[in-house]
């Protein structure tokens, strides 16, 4: 309650000393902000929250919520401004979003897309005329986007990114530190990879880290394929997809995830009794291409959308949903409260990638700027090998090459 | 629905007739749907698959599909739908002799519970068999407990082929009740009655009568059976990682994946390449059931 | 009069019984579990109705499978009528032509409905009755095949015809009747069907009751497997219910014929 107070009597006294902030022309044709390519272009803040406002809503899709805290991040969007998010098939694919731009009705078309990187190009020569399914805009925090992962012009930019870690059953009697740890005769028919490396980003990343750990690289994964293929061929490799459901239900009991699918799946663990221990691997640091956000040229819901991306993108240190008095969205609203002024308060996207376990792309410069909060130390067990390894991420091209390689070897494994 | 066959027989007998033949008016409701809910996207699916990634017309993925990197799913998925089809035929065939004899509550219920049975797929069924025989099922701790009989310690396991097969057996065999059970009602009992006062033996009745007058019948069945499990998506996908090459599953790693893109062409070709296979295999039905006619 | 049931086939019915009842028993199992694994409960039946959503996508699934199954029995009797009396020739078309919906992975189905499809239908849930009459439409052919081709259809209409029915009479009161059981199998793997599909509904946007325990289970395991196995027990009791509705029906007909 008393922080509640707090956040009021400052709002109070911030909105008593400065005068309201009227934004520069205001942008009343709701068009406008389809074209828009910044926030100053977009007329401010206060205006990109109005428009949001009054659009009511934002579609995003294949959006889980237990995936990188995306459920903390929609949560607070929607309590700070009331506007609901509809999340579209969370369980889809990047080319089920990219298809979704292309072929949905206005209702159920995505407004922003979280897609991976393989998937640039497809989006960028999507369109009926041959051009980018997106919309340029460039958030507040551009400058802070390493230029590897950011469209030049503004179409697309990363958002985060993922290390490969190894999840097991804390009743194992084994308790593995490494990739190579999964060899061990204990681990007969448990060890769960998440999917198809042709199909799943995350199957991918793990032959990328199964390569670098047995002594290949990033440019040839034939290394990661043959451990797989050992791994077989011992009796190792569990058939079962590497994720909540199965690991609950007990097969895998050791898999391959996301950094920022632990606390997930430690969640899912604990809803029916078990606990599972996550470590980073200290033969293999792998750091996966990061994910792409894309606002839709043909958004229903522009302002929503870019106002959403600012939010994801932003590195503030605030607050969470549950730290909302609930009024906010009423009194951004009715103009009690200062728009951008709520924004700044809440903790930015950036931020709550960090919480649920992911690597957010302006890490580097948000740790120079001393922002960045400390990412959940109690995931992980403890691993000083694995800390001192230079985290190691696949670029583009490299990935293309292994996906071809891949489609013809992974059947045979 | 005047178009009889009396109406029509004087003209056709007559040899050459000038009028068109409208008895396609009969189905043409049928084909306007199936036209457009149907053949209209699976246009589509196949324009796609004939052009390349410039979207100009090319053989690029048809020539892909017999590169070798298909082969295994093709193998893999013919296999699980030739093995469920076998087991599920005899299975299912079984309990139709065995429920055409039951009486009207018991025929209704198990007939309402095999509809289900067959409809049940993907996650929900998944998980069952899972929950039923995954490393810490019921059943698998059931034997151990009782029977000290450790399923996992060998080769079984729920998640490589066998274990696919019987989860593709448990809604394969309902749909074989269901599509078989009129014609093995219609083996009349006064038939057996007959062959009983003849003298004739249950063997010589069940070659003579039965098999040929269910054959049609059965074989008809084995291919929607095969079919069906030749196609099988949603249920591949929760039982399956990817270790078992599957064609459906490859399928939907190019059109609906999260690594590959742009080679939704590529994963078009493989669904015509589906049908294909599929053709084939309805033109050895056709000509099996010719041969068996004549006889 | 039927024989009754000999032991072999007792045998067969109740290890049937024992084979497909045992993965749900597992799951009824699993469902009833308490958080954190301690003890039985039904506490995760209870969390299906607090649901946000729970009624519109349930009634949504309700409502395609009952317009499903009326646009299939609609179109797929007559036309399997008509091909087995007078348009013998398309006989052989028909059949390949019900055959092929079920050998293309229902993903390829809706990749190119996304496109195919203009998007006023795709706007509405409607465009999945039609799509599920599809995907319906080999099984339902072939079970009303099979049960057209067991009864003498040509003597049965020549003989309601000369008694001066009319074509739907016939229909209602002759051929349908005849067919009861195949047509009874092909309804119920239709609503079955309808109630559980999963991969066209979340691929074309919509909100069914599959897409929608997807969705609003993904943090709680145990919930997931409940609603999974409230789906399908709903789905039994619904067959069920209309598997007596004849036999209710046929008892009241009974009483006013002796009345």
């Amino acid at each position: 309650m008393r922080k509640q107070f707090i956040i009021g009597a400052v709002a109070a006294i911030a909105v008593a000393l400065f005068p309201a902030v009227s934004s520069s022309p205001a942008m009343a044709d709701d068009a406008a902000f389809a074209t828009c390519t910044d926030l100053a272009s977009c007329g401010g803040m206060n205006a990109l929250i109005k428009a949001a406002q009054a659009e009511g809503s934002l579609n995003i899709t294949t959006v889980l919520r237990n995936w990188a805290d995306y459920g903390d991040a929609i949560d607070s969007f929607q309590a700070a401004f009331g506007i609901h998010i509809n999340d579209d098939n969370p369980d889809g694919s990047s080319a089920y979003e990219i298809n979704s731009i292309k072929t949905a009705p206005a209702a159920s078309a995505p407004d922003v897309v979280d897609i991976g990187a393989s998937h640039i190009a497809d989006a960028m020569t999507g369109s009926k005329t041959g051009g980018s399914l997106f919309a340029p805009y460039k958030v507040a925090t551009w400058n802070d986007i390493p230029s590897l992962w950011k469209d030049p012009a503004g179409y697309w930019f990363g958002n985060y990114a993922g290390q490969i870690v190894i999840g097991y059953d804390s009743k194992l009697k084994v308790h593995p530190t490494k990739v190579k740890d999964l060899l061990n005769p204990a681990f007969k028919k448990v060890v769960g990879i998440a999917g198809d490396p042709t199909g799943a980003q995350e199957a991918l990343m793990t032959v990328f880290t199964a390569s670098v750990a047995n002594g290949g690289s990033l440019d040839n994964v034939q290394k990661g394929a043959d451990f797989f293929h050992q791994l077989k061929t011992i009796g190792n490799l569990s058939g079962a997809n590497a994720d909540s459901t199965h690991i609950a239900t007990g097969n895998p009991k050791v898999w391959f995830d996301w950094s920022f699918n632990a606390l997930g799946t430690q969640q899912a663990g604990a809803q029916i009794g078990k606990t599972f221990y996550y470590v980073k691997p200290s033969d293999a640091g792998i750091l996966g291409t990061p994910y792409i956000f894309g606002i839709s040229a043909t958004a229903p819901h522009p302002a929503a959308a870019r106002l959403w991306v600012e939010f994801m993108m932003s590195e503030n240190k605030g607050h969470l949903a549950k730290d909302l008095a609930g009024d906010e969205a009423t009194n951004v609203a009715n103009g009690s409260l200062d728009g951008a002024k709520l924004f700044n308060s809440l903790m930015g996207g950036q931020n709550i990638f960090t919480l649920g376990g992911a690597i957010p792309i302006e890490q580097v410069a948000m740790a120079k700027k001393k922002v960045l909060v400390p990412s959940p130390s109690s995931i992980f067990q403890s691993n000083p090998a694995a800390d001192k390894l230079t985290l190691q991420q696949p670029s583009v091209a490299q990935q293309a090459a292994a996906t071809t390689l891949l489609k013809t070897l992974w059947p045979k494994i | 629905m005047s178009n009889t066959s009396v109406s029509n027989a004087p003209t056709q007998k007559l040899g050459r007739s000038v009028r068109p033949d409208f008895t396609i008016l009969g189905i043409l409701p049928f084909l306007a749907l199936i036209g457009y809910f149907f053949f209209y996207p699976i246009a589509v699916v196949f324009n796609r698959s004939i052009r390349d990634s410039h979207s100009h017309l090319s053989l690029t993925t048809y020539k892909a599909l017999f590169s070798g990197d298909y082969r295994a799913a093709f193998i893999g998925s013919f296999e699980l739908a030739a093995y469920s089809m076998a087991i599920s035929a005899v299975i299912g065939a079984a309990i139709c002799v065995a429920l055409v004899k039951t009486h009207g509550n018991t025929k209704r219920v198990i007939s309402a519970v095999a509809g289900v049975l067959t409809s049940t797929g993907g996650i929900p069924l998944a998980f069952s068999f899972i929950a039923a025989f995954g490393q810490e099922g019921l059943v698998t701790k059931a034997l151990l407990k009782i029977f000290h009989w450790d399923i996992y310690a060998g080769a079984f396991d729920i998640y490589n082929f066998w274990g696919i097969l019987l989860v593709y057996c448990f809604f394969q065999a309902p749909l074989m009740v269901i599509i078989f059970t009129p014609a093995v009602e219609n083996l009349k009992v006064e038939w057996q009655e007959a062959n009983e006062t003849l003298g004739g033996t249950r063997l010589q009745y069940f070659r003579n009568v039965t098999i040929p007058v269910l054959f049609p019948a059965f074989l008809s069945s084995c291919l929607l059976l095969f079919a069906s499990g030749f196609s099988a998506y949603a249920t591949a996908a929760a039982m399956s990682n990817g270790t078992i090459p599957l064609v459906p599953l490859v399928i939907g790693n190019l059109v609906d994946g999260n690594v590959i893109a742009g080679e939704a062409n590529q994963g078009d070709a493989l669904a015509m390449g589906m049908i294909f296979v599929s053709i084939i295999v309805f033109a050895l039905y056709a000509v099996v059931l010719r041969i068996a006619r004549k006889k | 009069m039927k024989r009754g049931l000999r032991l072999g086939d007792r045998i067969i019915l109740i290890a049937a019984g024992f084979f497909f009842i045992t993965p749900f028993l597992a799951a009824g199992e699993y469902s009833l579990r308490g958080y954190g694994g301690k003890g039985h409960t039904w506490a995760n039946y209870t969390w299906i109705f607090k649901q946000l959503g729970f009624g519109p996508a349930l009634f949504t699934s309700l409502r395609i499978a009952a317009l499903s199954v009326a646009l299939l029995l609609v179109l797929m009797i007559p036309t399997v009528v008509y091909v087995q009396l007078g348009g013998r020739r398309w006989a052989r078309l028909v059949e390949i032509l019900c055959l092929l919906p079920i050998v293309i992975p229902v993903v390829s189905l809706a990749i190119g409905a996304q496109v195919a499809m203009p998007k006023a239908l795709q706007s509405t849930s409607y465009e999945l009755c039609f799509f599920y009459v599809i995907v319906a439409m080999p099984y339902v052919y072939r079970a009303l095949d099979i049960g057209l081709q067991s009864i003498p259809l040509q003597t049965l209409v020549e003989a309601s015809q000369s008694l001066g029915a009319s074509w739907f009479t016939t229909l209602r009161r002759v051929i349908l009747p005849a067919i009861a059981s195949a047509m009874t199998g092909a309804l119920f793997i239709t609503i079955a069907l309808t109630l559980g599909e999963y991969t066209l509904a979340s691929l074309l946007h919509f909100r069914t009751f599959p897409t929608w325990v997807t969705n609003v289970s993904q943090e709680n395991i145990l919930g997931a497997v409940a609603l999974s196995v409230a789906t399908l027990v709903g789905a039994w009791l619904i067959l069920l219910i209309l598997a007596f509705i004849p036999k209710f029906k046929r008892n009241r007909k009974g009483v006013l014929a002796h009345g």
